[in-house]
């Protein structure tokens, strides 16, 4: 009983990181209907940043999430107005080609520059832990599901109550209406777009505290926040906390009960199972 | 006319290869109501996106005093040439209250904004009932006031409204006809783009009729209604010189 415990609470630490990793996903894909195949190498471009900070500059690892997340943010806006602006009322399958060069450039950049190495980010405190009731909770992990909760909070706040995120809104659901009413969609896009890569910017530093890092984990790690924002939606920020809670508990259980070989094939399995029984999640809003 | 607030002179639009408009000139006046009417297909829709600059045109486009050439949709709507589109186009899934603000996306000033939006509530009693609702769940004539509404609180100086009365009840059309005569009252123009030629010209100072991209017909709206030839194509006469009035026609001779 307690190991299950210790099982569904790792899970749940877990679970937060994925749903900061989907949100930036989910977000895109809402407003600007693009499923950004690059999310995963935003997110690997994340880890590397917070790694060169950490072990470069010893700018501490949670100290250097901000510098990540404004780095990529550039990035993505950049990579809004420059590249994908040009497909932008394009068919989908277009957005899903270029998304996915950009993912393979990334990744083989950052193989040029970074090494394939794996490499991890030790802060001296990355063996801390608390223990309430013979249950284990790790210091880096809980700091990194807190950051991850409370960024979705504070994106679900931004979007409904300021006033950018009621234009980001407007774009998302009727564009004639949005340009009408005074929104410029191009700004509006690359901000989203840039939020979006700024999100994935911080999931990555996160990941690399607790995970090991090298240049081809992006590809997994899209699939991942895609199978997330399909189950949770794309309307509600709070959707892909659930979808991320439900893998991360799911992956855990799988590697107790199956095997750990097998994490993998348990989210990449519900994946298939969502496609084939909501292939409308595709290409549909409803997702 | 050197006076007016917005000047369209040989316009020509379309989509692609396809003309729509082929030289299109109207003028309209500040504090002017002004109905342009026309049968399905004859090319307003395209003019009031052309006005918006929603897609590009040829030729003279200039609102107070300010040539539209070369500006973006945003920009238009900053100068205070605010369209209610046909079909509403509301923001489905934002509350009534914020369909509104997003009609002064553009305003920074919030005590003006707080205080338009009670003086918009006031003017539409049926939509400050629903302002927490979602837009989408409102019915056609409540979903028309809404759109109504966000458009007022971007305080335009030339409101021009697409279809307002289509799929509506009479008795609701009446009642929005009223109200823009309350609008322009407050000094807001209006261009009203009307199939409905009787509702249209009942509210409007001058008219316009526009047919397969021309303007065919422009006048006075009692010399409109009382144009033969408007009254057969658009007012339901069944003769030029009807024997009895026929239909909804007013005026007939």
């Amino acid at each position: 009983m307690a190991l299950l415990a210790q099982i569904v609470v790792s899970g749940v630490l877990l679970g937060g990181l994925y749903a900061l990793m989907a949100l930036g996903l989910a977000l895109v894909w809402g407003v600007l209907n693009i499923v950004n195949l690059s999310h995963g190498a935003l997110i690997m471009l994340g880890a590397y940043a917070t790694y060169f900070l950490f072990t470069g500059a010893h700018v501490d690892p949670f100290a250097a999430l901000p510098l990540a997340a404004a780095a990529l943010f550039a990035a993505g806006y950049l990579i809004q107005r420059g590249i994908l602006n040009l497909v932008i009322r394009g068919p989908m399958f277009n957005t899903l080609l270029i998304t996915f060069g950009i993912e393979v450039i990334l990744t083989y950049l950052a193989q040029l520059w970074f090494s394939a190495d794996y490499r991890a980010i030790n802060p001296r405190y990355a063996g801390s832990s608390y223990t309430f009731g013979g249950v284990t909770v790790p210091l880096v992990q809980a700091l990194g599901f807190a950051i991850a909760i409370g960024l979705t909070a504070a994106m679900w706040l931004f979007l409904l109550h300021s006033r950018t995120g009621r234009g980001i809104r407007a774009a998302a659901q009727n564009l004639v209406a949005a340009r009408l009413y005074g929104v410029d969609p191009k700004r509006i896009y690359a901000l989203t777009f840039g939020l979006g890569a700024a999100l994935a910017g911080v999931a990555g530093g996160l990941y690399g505290t607790v995970s090991q890092i090298n240049p081809y984990i992006g590809g997994p790690l899209t699939a991942k926040s895609f199978v997330i924002a399909i189950i949770g939606g794309l309307d509600n920020p709070f959707g892909v906390v659930v979808g991320g809670l439900f893998l991360g508990i799911v992956e855990s259980l799988t590697a107790l009960y199956v095997g750990p070989t097998y994490r993998d094939v348990a989210s990449f399995g519900i994946l298939v199972l969502v496609l084939v029984a909501r292939p409308s999640g595709l290409l549909g809003r409803t997702a | 006319m050197s006076d007016a607030l917005l000047e369209v002179g040989r316009l020509n639009a379309g989509y692609g290869e396809m003309a729509v408009l082929r030289d299109v000139s109207i003028a309209i006046r500040p504090a002017e109501i002004v109905a342009l009417v026309g049968s399905n297909g004859a090319g307003k829709t395209t003019l009031l996106r052309a006005l918006s600059r929603l897609i590009p045109s040829r030729g003279e486009l200039r609102f107070a005093g300010r040539s539209l050439a070369g500006a973006a949709a945003d920009e238009v709507f900053g100068l205070g040439l605010v369209q209610v589109p046909e079909g509403r186009q509301l923001f489905d899934r934002m509350s009534v209250a914020e369909n509104l603000r997003m009609g002064a996306y553009q305003r920074r000033d919030k005590a003006a904004i707080e205080a338009d939006l009670e003086r918009v509530y006031a003017l539409f009693p049926a939509v400050a009932d629903r302002r927490r609702q979602l837009a989408g769940s409102l019915s056609g004539g409540e979903q028309q006031m809404c759109a109504m509404a966000r458009a007022l609180m971007a305080r335009p100086r030339l409101l021009m409204v697409d279809e307002m009365s289509l799929g509506l009840a009479p008795v609701i059309v009446d009642a929005l006809l009223e109200t823009m005569s309350q609008i322009r009252a407050q000094g807001v123009t209006v261009l009203l783009v009307e199939q409905d030629v009787h509702a249209a010209l009942s509210v409007a100072d001058r008219g316009y009729v526009l047919e397969t991209g021309e303007i065919v017909r422009a006048g006075t709206a009692r010399e409109l209604e009382r144009d033969p030839e408007v009254q057969r194509a658009y007012l339901g006469a069944a003769d030029p010189v009807p024997a009895m009035p026929a239909g909804r026609a007013h005026g007939a001779p």
